[in-house]
């Protein structure tokens, strides 16, 4: 813990709405990541998942507080430098894909280097070693309407992967999934965390899901409730996590 | 609610697309009915039947070009009406609305919409005609007085031809509403079936269209046989072209662009992998807009350089016709003096000439040229008429068997071909050995085919025809020409004797004869105007449509963290290229035209072409610029 943190926020508040007719979203959120790690952020509906993922990762902006993404306060930088962190540092997958359909895989994935002015030699390499990583080495010239949904969200994960961002960002990554496929991601994203050292910062309701990683937090109604720790199995972590789930009050989707 | 008051509320809540659409409806209605309106005024009456008749007939081309566009037009901007449309028609559906409800709440819609264009495209027309008829006048350089008149029959036309494509178009979108889901609405209907093309399909595709669009070319610059052969030529090559662009934008373009794409060391520089990947997508789905904007250009720039050509054209026969004021053919020798006198109790004479020359009649020469009177020269004496009048004499002596042709200036000539012709004469074969066109007759040049021969054969051949003696002469002052006219016939009256053959051609400097070319360069330039806006604001509406497509691949990229800065150069990319490409290619046939339109008329039109062109590209840039701000507005970057 003594690595300078990936990110940092500190009392993070959203509010959404009108003057009068205010929600909070989000009510003070503490929270560091650190590389290597790999944190699962779970919690009920309208919990506010979705709003902190999208503030940490600079797609939206916080009411208050304070969020430190690379060593800036992205709450006093310029557009400018936030796209530029946001090109450099961050990496995103969607729970639907999003990959571009009027190009192939291989270019989906070269996309963000080439745009960083990298030579289209080294694009090439690089999407070759990356999507071999993620088993697309035979796909890349396919369009993605010519992918299964597993494929394409891998060819996504690739396409955030391939400028070395520190972290990670994934909303529902698995949620458009079958359990297979949502399986083969994890593994893959496991793979990078652990050889790589990419920080991971993933949304989900599944608690399969939220086993592959070494700390899931439980959000409700717009705070931290508890964080829980991997343990020596993954089984054992996922029983945990249904445990506090149940406790809860059910199922969190 | 009754449907009739849900579409009223629409309507008005809506203001703003229907806005752009009535406005691009009027203004094919405008367009329409001004020609349509030339074609049945009284405007020309002042020029003569056969000049009437020679712009009517432009005109009732002009107008069946004016439907084709008015066709297109329509099409395209009720298909981007639609289109903006299509969510809210969705809504309704999905409130639970049927389709039938819906499509006809859509019908009474676009009904109100389009009564509204016609009205206001019917009054601004009418409003606009003694307008467009003075510029018309104007650009044509021709002064005569206009009443303000309107003739039932352009508003009963133009009405209909609206209607009729209109309510086509309704139509269309009313079964398209009918057969639509709620979903395809809800999401504009934006399933993407985007298939890489078979890369041999293309290929061959490419290769067709290539060849088509080369016989194009070759059958406009090929040396033309002359005669109706050529006139079948020319709508041949038009058609071959047509048809050739539209391949190359199905084959060839997205061929090339294909390859790009596969060179991936090309394709990874900064966002050229955006925009020539959607360049390639766009390309499949827009190529028959693009080859349209293509084709449209085309016409335009030709037209315009046929219009000045033919202006320019007009200018020189004017010119070569007045070469001289007065002209006398008579079988006497010695007229000279005696007509000099004449005529310098009026005015002085600028500069005279005279030559001795054998008149034919048609039966005795063969030729391919169809007029009924010919005449020899010999070449002494017509380099001797060169020197008096002080004109160039660039043509070689012809031997024996051999003739030069000495012709007057076509306004527009199927005959390309000017050497290498033969020409029987009493019987016996000469061949052509070349063709002038420099005014040494004037206006005899004009109406008489001549021949020029060697001395020899001219001495040998007098006996063939009628032994004349042609005097020519330009007077100083052009106002005293009705008095010197109206003194020479009874002169020539008293010195005729027993028959003579004898003659006066005069050119009257106020003559109507061809006003009908100054009409026509006018026309050209509208019509140059209506199809390159017409090319412009197809492209722009087509660009506009597919701007909210594009939405939510933008939105893709902007949360995958690409900046706005290079989203607007890849869009700046992207559209340049659907600009550029017609461009480039309507700049390439363009010439091809252009160098028909010059061996036509025998001219050089360089020059105007490269103005014509240059014209194009600042209605391009125009339309361009803006695309790329309602674009980038659109997408949302
Ligand atoms: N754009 C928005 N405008 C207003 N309220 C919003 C908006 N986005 C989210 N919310 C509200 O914020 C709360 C948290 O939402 P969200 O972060 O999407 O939850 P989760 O992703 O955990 O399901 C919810 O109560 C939701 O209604
Ligand atoms: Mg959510």
């Amino acid at each position: 813990m003594n690595d300078k943190n990936v990110v940092l926020v500190r009392n993070l508040i959203k509010d959404y709405g009108a003057k009068n007719f205010k929600t909070r979203a989000l009510k003070g959120i503490d929270l560091a990541v650190y590389p290597n790690d790999f944190i699962a952020i779970m919690g009920p509906s309208g919990s506010g998942k979705t709003t902190l993922l999208n503030i940490l990762s600079t797609i939206d902006k916080p009411t208050l507080g304070e969020v430190v993404l690379d060593g800036r306060d992205i709450t006093k930088v310029s557009n400018k430098e936030l796209s530029k962190i946001r090109r450099d540092k961050i990496g995103f997958i969607f729970q639907d894909y999003n990959l571009l359909d009027t190009m192939t895989l291989l270019d989906n994935i070269a996309l963000p280097l080439a745009l960083n002015g990298v030579s289209g030699k080294e694009c090439i390499q690089r999407a070759e070693t990356v999507s071999a990583l993620f088993g697309l080495g035979e796909h890349l010239n396919k369009y993605p309407y010519q992918l299964s949904g597993g494929q394409k969200q891998r060819g996504a994960a690739c396409r955030a992967l391939i400028t070395g961002p520190e972290i990670l960002f994934a909303d529902e990554p698995t949620g458009a999934l079958d359990s297979r496929a949502g399986r083969d991601l994890l593994e893959c994203l496991k793979n990078i965390n652990e050889k790589k050292h990419t920080a991971i910062l993933m949304v989900t309701h599944d608690p399969f899901c939220a086993s592959y990683a070494k700390d899931v937090y439980i959000l409700s109604d717009g705070l931290i409730k508890c964080k829980l720790s991997a343990g020596e199995s993954r089984k054992e972590f996922y029983d945990r996590i249904i445990d506090v789930q149940t406790s809860m009050g059910g199922d969190f989707s | 609610m009754k449907m009739i008051e849900l579409a009223f509320r629409n309507f008005k809540s809506n203001l703003k697309s229907y806005f752009s659409l009535i406005i691009s409806l009027a203004f094919t209605i405008i367009v329409f009915f001004n020609f349509q309106n030339m074609l049945y005024s009284d405007t020309f009456k002042m020029l003569g039947e056969k000049n009437i008749g020679r712009i009517h007939t432009v005109v009732a081309v002009v107008s069946f070009v004016l439907v084709c566009f008015m066709f297109f037009f329509i099409w395209y901007s009720s298909n981007v009406f639609l289109n903006r449309r299509k969510k809210e028609i969705g809504i309704y559906i999905f409130m639970g609305f049927p389709n039938e409800k819906v499509g006809r709440l859509y019908m009474i819609e676009t009904v109100l919409t389009g009564a509204a264009a016609l009205g206001l495209g019917i009054l601004t027309g009418v409003l606009t005609t003694h307008l467009f008829q003075m510029i018309t006048l104007a650009l044509s350089d021709i002064a005569v007085d206009i009443d303000f008149q309107l003739a039932l029959r352009p508003v009963l036309n133009t009405v209909g031809v609206y209607l009729v494509i209109y309510l086509i178009f309704t139509l269309k979108g009313y079964l398209n509403i009918t057969r639509s889901s709620v979903l395809g609405m809800l999401t504009g209907a934006k399933q993407n079936e985007y298939v890489r093309q078979n890369i041999l399909v293309l290929l061959f595709k490419a290769m067709l269209g290539l060849g088509v669009l080369g016989t194009g070319f070759y059958l406009a610059v090929r040396e033309g046989e002359g005669g109706a052969e050529s006139q079948f030529g020319i709508v041949a090559a038009a058609i071959f072209v047509t048809a050739g662009v539209y391949m190359v934008f199905g084959g060839a373009i997205p061929f090339t662009f294909q390859e790009i794409a596969r060179n991936k060391r090309f394709l990874y520089v900064k966002r050229r992998c955006l925009w020539i990947n959607n360049v390639i997508f766009r390309m499949k789905k827009n190529y028959r807009t693009y080859a349209m904007v293509c084709v449209l250009s085309l016409c335009s720039v030709t037209a315009l350089v046929a219009g000045f050509a033919m202006r320019e054209r007009y200018d020189n026969i004017m010119k070569f016709n007045s070469t001289y004021t007065i002209q006398v053919i008579s079988d006497r020798e010695n007229l000279d003096a005696d007509l000099k006198e004449l005529i310098k109790q009026y005015t002085e004479i600028d500069y005279c000439s005279q030559i001795p020359i054998t008149g034919l009649e048609g039966s005795v020469v063969k030729a391919s040229e169809n007029v009924s009177k010919y005449a020899l020269v010999a070449y002494s004496d017509l380099k001797n008429l060169a020197a008096d009048i002080g004109k160039e004499f660039p043509l070689k002596e012809p031997g024996e068997g051999q003739v030069v042709r000495v012709t007057h200036m076509y306004l527009l000539s199927l005959m390309t071909d000017r050497e290498h012709r033969k020409v029987g004469i009493g019987g016996r074969d000469y061949e052509q050995i070349e063709e002038t066109d420099i005014s040494y007759l004037g206006y005899l040049q004009d109406q008489v085919s001549f021949y020029m021969v060697n001395d020899q054969e001219f001495a040998g051949l007098r006996t063939l025809g009628q032994k004349l003696h042609c005097y020519s002469y330009h007077i100083e002052d052009a106002r005293a020409y009705q008095n010197v006219k109206e003194a020479l016939y009874p002169y020539m009256e008293k010195i005729e004797t027993g028959g003579d053959y004898i003659g006066v051609v005069s050119l009257d400097p106020e003559s109507n004869q061809i006003y009908w070319v100054k009409v026509i360069f006018s026309l050209c330039i509208f019509v140059f105007l209506v199809f390159i806006l017409a090319g412009g604001s197809i492209m722009f509406m087509k660009l506009y449509n597919d701007s909210f497509e594009e939405k939510e691949r933008y939105d893709i990229m902007k949360k995958m963290g690409v900046d706005e800065e290079t989203l607007g150069k890849s869009i700046a990319d992207e559209l340049g290229a659907a600009y550029g490409i017609p461009f480039a290619v309507m700049s390439i046939a363009s010439c091809f035209s252009v160098h028909t339109l010059g061996m036509m008329m025998n001219t050089h039109l360089t020059t105007i072409h490269a103005l014509s062109v240059l014209t194009v590209l600042a209605v391009f840039l125009v339309c361009y610029l803006l695309s790329v701000s309602v674009y980038r507005k659109n997408v949302g970057v």
